[in-house]
């Protein structure tokens, strides 16, 4: 690109951000080994999730939650009809697998969108008007993130009573908004400025106005990209909860299988048991942040391999 | 000096933030469905025991003044009596404070310490076999679920090869033994520390590894390291005195922005271990109904984890000129 | 024997995009005590150049090509151990003040020492301090400034202790790269005019490397108009200053403002730099020549000797 090509690249503001970027981003996505195999990964486990609903369709004995197999009174190993055994009351534990897959992806995903949609409009919000509003809210953030949120839903758990698991949802999507909206707001502040912006203000535009037609379309791609790192957060903190007995009892997730294989003593005799629930959750965690730092490149220019010249 | 100025004004904030937990479990224990005599006097209790702690708690008074029973109770150590102990909650708590402090802070350091190190190695052997090596195994150790790792560490340490205690803090038979001296118990207590110690060092190490890496790697490209190498300075000396300075400072803010993950990991941690600490505590209260206990092992984690949040601003401020002065 | 002689330096850089030469075979000479300046826009080589001589170009670049002769050593044939010894001691470089030159998070004083620390082995720690302090006065800096961090320090404090730390371990050459560049004027002139006088003092070599002609035209006793990659004019700087033979020199002079002088309008260059990894066949500054030749644009140009010191890179200047 010749100088003079550089300095074209005058900015405007744009009508379908999103598309742009996108496609942009998928280029450089595509070069990135790590989002590649994040990538696949992913898709991995997202088929897991799908196929999470076949097994119980084939034999009711499959079904995670309550599926029982005529012939088995417990543990037992990896068998032809129970590809990776069975649990202490007799359940497929390949079929608890499956469905703690479909668990994982929609506890992981509720709760980033959740966040991302609380975290934006707060952000926006404290961005844009400034001042005392967002002192407050900024300060408000700054308590929230400082809290360990395990500790914190274990407390109102206690509260409360056992939890389902839209609740547990929410709570950690309560906890989560703040890191999306330090982003969101520091993107506002400099939009801001933006003639886009003043021209708008001089139309007589109003506030919502302004922030849902203006900033908002600049702002939903970063949102959007951040959504991979809180999507792991979310999944292992379920997982944690289950696992220590606080989650929703009536969901197959793999916090809860771990917790059934430490709390019925069969931690050292069934490694079939123990070992596929805690690689599920580990390689989850490890292909989105993989998935995360490839988007890293895709939204920090200065990340990409570039050769400098002087 | 200005860092007295800093660590005061930080001192502040934090008791600030504190005065709101505190107020914000105060109406959640208070307000939530139910009834809060339940959560806060032990069924099982006397009648007149009861009335006596109602009294104390002032439960039958208006909420205002509960509020105020309730800050003045909290700065006079008194929490109530946990249900499960029979025992004043103030006892429990401190007596297994100084296990959690243990445990945390050592495998904070450690994992910290270790973390830059390596990750300032593996920055200077950028794209060989080594730093290959050292970044898919922090990205490996990192993203491992915690209390998994835990469970697996018992067993092929504890279980199958048996080097190393299953459960606890302490072996009664040393502890008990009064010809004992302290450094045999101290010893003890670093044997049954090992596995969780070790757990909580994997999953945190490689974190600080990888933003040593990718920090040193950006400082290197910075104006200065131009001008120690334009002084005829070598490599070696250019990497250890004038990049890994600037380099570690992410580290350490990384490090009090992980804090409520590293807390989260040591409650987990203690849990599975069966470390006596605060964090296990809270886990067991609360699924005991234990009320009093939960809630007052809930305010010293969050004392804990701001503390430490204050400690690891003091340790930034000091290492970066630019705040103090 | 000049100080320094370069000839035919070239210097090449890969880029993703391709190969490409950012010094063109750039020879000079320089005498002990005098200072040559060298003129160019950003992305004209002269920091290149700069590096070069200091052996601190990035890894991906490297000299493909010429000789840099330092009191008769060719430096290109030094190894790195070597090459590491010459630095600072016999030559130095002042940086931008403006840049990130001052390591952060140590002390400004301990940093100027520890270029002297480097190069003498016997040398104890409290004697460099106390050099510290000597030099700090020559540049005239309070002394109890000395444990100060850089971000206490004025731009032009800044600037002066760059230069303290350059004249450390008594260097026969200086090579400034814009060294005034982010100041204001006052303290730009204030530099300049304590530049001079250590020079005189030291009897100091000093290529100084600018955008400003108006700076080298005023420090320096020779100058060295850059464009592209290539040196397109060279000579006393009264010859190249007052009478410019170079289109693009002419160009350059005609788009900086002077006080003196009748007024006229300033006259910004039209055009673009052209792309360094395929540069045209023939002159380089060819499409913005106010008055290009027939040949210009497809055979290189030569050099031209206006008189026995001045000569220009250009087919029209005869």
């Amino acid at each position: 690109m010749t100088n003079a090509e550089q300095k074209k690249q005058v900015e405007a503001p744009v009508r379908f951000p999103w598309l742009e970027s996108f496609l942009e981003g998928w280029s450089i996505f595509k070069q990135n080994l790590l989002g590649k195999i994040g990538l696949s990964l992913l898709v991995m486990f997202a088929l897991m999730a799908l196929f999470s609903y076949l097994p119980p369709l084939i034999n009711p004995m499959y079904n995670p939650m309550t599926g029982v197999d005529p012939n088995i009174l417990g543990c037992t190993g990896p068998s032809l009809k129970h590809w990776l055994g069975t649990d202490f009351m007799g359940r497929d534990i390949l079929s608890q697998l499956l469905a703690g897959a479909r668990v994982a992806f929609m506890v992981g995903v509720s709760a980033a969108v959740m966040s991302i949609a609380l975290g934006t409009a707060i952000g926006m919000t404290a961005g844009y008007l400034g001042k005392f509003t967002d002192t407050v809210l900024m300060r408000l953030a700054d308590m929230i993130m400082v809290m360990p949120t395990l500790l914190v839903v274990l407390l109102l758990a206690a509260v409360f009573g056992q939890l389902n698991i839209w609740t547990i949802v929410l709570i950690i999507a309560l906890f989560r908004w703040p890191g999306v909206s330090r982003i969101i707001r520091g993107q506002t502040l400099s939009l801001k400025q933006r003639p886009f912006v003043e021209a708008a203000k001089v139309a007589g535009a109003s506030h919502m106005r302004i922030i849902f037609r203006h900033i908002m379309p600049n702002v939903l791609p970063l949102a959007f990209l951040f959504m991979t790192f809180r999507v792991t957060s979310a999944i292992i903190t379920e997982a944690a909860l289950a696992f220590l007995g606080f989650g929703d009892p009536g969901t197959v997730s793999w916090g809860m299988m771990l917790q059934w294989v430490w709390k019925t003593g069969n931690m050292f005799q069934a490694p079939y048991w123990l070992l596929p629930p805690g690689i599920c959750i580990s390689l989850i965690t490890l292909s989105f942040y993989m998935l995360g730092r490839a988007m890293d490149e895709v939204l920090d220019p200065r990340l990409r391999k570039e050769d400098q010249t002087d | 000096m200005e860092l007295r100025k800093y660590i005061t004004g930080r001192l502040m904030q934090i008791t600030l933030i504190f005065f709101v937990i505190l107020t914000v479990l105060f109406l959640l224990f208070r307000l939530a469905p139910g009834d809060p005599v339940t959560r806060m006097v032990d069924p099982d209790m006397t009648q007149e025991d009861s009335q006596r702690l109602i009294a104390e708690l002032g439960l039958d008074q208006p909420l205002g003044i509960q509020y105020v029973i309730y800050v003045k109770n909290f700065f006079m150590g008194r929490f109530g009596y946990s249900f499960h102990y029979g025992e004043p909650v103030v006892d429990i708590i401190w007596d297994r404070l100084p296990n959690t402090v243990l445990l945390f802070t050592t495998s904070i350091i450690l994992s910290a310490l270790v973390g830059i190190f390596l990750g300032k190695i593996a920055s200077w052997h950028k794209g060989k076999k080594i730093d290959s090596f050292m970044t898919i195994g922090a990205l490996a150790t990192h993203t491992l679920f915690l209390p998994w790792l835990a469970l697996l560490m018992i067993w092929v340490f504890a279980y199958k090869l048996g080097w190393f205690p299953i459960t606890g803090m302490i072996s009664e038979e040393v502890w008990l033994d009064p010809e004992s001296g302290f450094v045999a118990k101290a010893l003890d207590v670093l044997y049954h520390m090992v596995l969780p110690l070790s757990t909580l060092f994997l999953i945190h190490f490689g974190s600080y590894l990888l933003i040593m890496r990718s920090s040193m790697l950006e400082t290197l490209k910075e104006d200065y390291i131009l001008t120690a190498r334009a002084k005829g300075l070598e490599e070696k000396a250019i990497r250890n005195h004038h990049a890994a300075p600037n380099a570690a400072l992410p580290v350490v803010t990384s490090i009090g922005l992980s804090l409520a993950f590293s807390i989260n990991g040591g409650a987990l941690t203690e849990t599975v271990f069966t470390w006596p600490g605060i964090g296990r505590e809270l886990v067991s209260a609360v699924s005991q109904n234990d009320y009093p206990l939960a809630q007052a092992s809930f305010l010293l984690i969050a004392i804990v984890v701001l503390i430490s949040n204050l400690i690891v601003d003091v340790l930034y401020a000091y290492l970066d000129p630019r705040i103090r002065y | 024997m000049p100080l320094l002689s370069v000839e035919n330096l070239t210097v090449g850089y890969n880029t993703k995009h391709g190969s490409l030469k950012a010094v063109d075979r750039v020879s000079f000479t320089l005498k002990e005590g005098e200072s040559l300046g060298f003129v160019g826009e950003s992305g004209c080589g002269k920091t290149t150049m700069g590096m070069a001589l200091m052996g601190l170009l990035p890894p991906n670049g490297s000299v493909r090509e010429g000789e840099i002769l330092f009191e008769g050593t060719d430096l290109l044939k030094l190894s790195s151990e070597q090459m590491r010894q010459v630095r600072w001691s016999e030559i130095a470089m002042i940086f931008q003040a403006a840049m990130n030159a001052l390591n952060p998070v140590q002390r400004v004083g301990a940093q100027v020492a520890e270029a002297m620390l480097v190069h003498d082995d016997l040398l104890k720690e409290e004697a460099a301090l106390a050099k510290v302090e000597e030099l700090f006065d020559l540049v005239g800096i309070p002394r109890d400034r000395m444990l100060d961090y850089p971000h206490q320090y004025s731009g032009g404090m800044k600037q002066r202790a760059i230069i303290a730390m350059a004249l450390a371990c008594n260097p026969k050459l200086i090579i400034a790269d814009e060294p005034t560049t982010a100041l204001d004027v006052i303290v730009q002139d204030q530099i300049l005019e304590e530049m001079k006088q250590l020079q005189k003092e030291f009897n100091l070599s000093i290529i100084f490397i600018s955008h400003d002609i108006s700076i080298v035209a005023d420090m320096c006793h020779d100058i060295g108009v850059m464009y592209a990659g290539q040196l397109v004019e060279y000579g006393p700087r009264e010859a190249v200053f007052e009478s410019p033979v170079h289109p693009y020199t002419k160009a350059l002079l005609a788009s900086f403002p002077t006080l003196t002088g009748e007024k006229t309008d300033l006259a910004p260059i039209p055009g673009e730099t052209p792309n360094l990894v395929r540069p045209p066949a023939g002159c380089r500054f060819c499409d913005r020549c106010t008055k290009p030749g027939s040949t210009c644009k497809t055979e290189p140009p030569q050099w031209v000797a206006i008189s026995e010191e001045h000569k220009a890179l250009c087919c029209r200047c005869k």
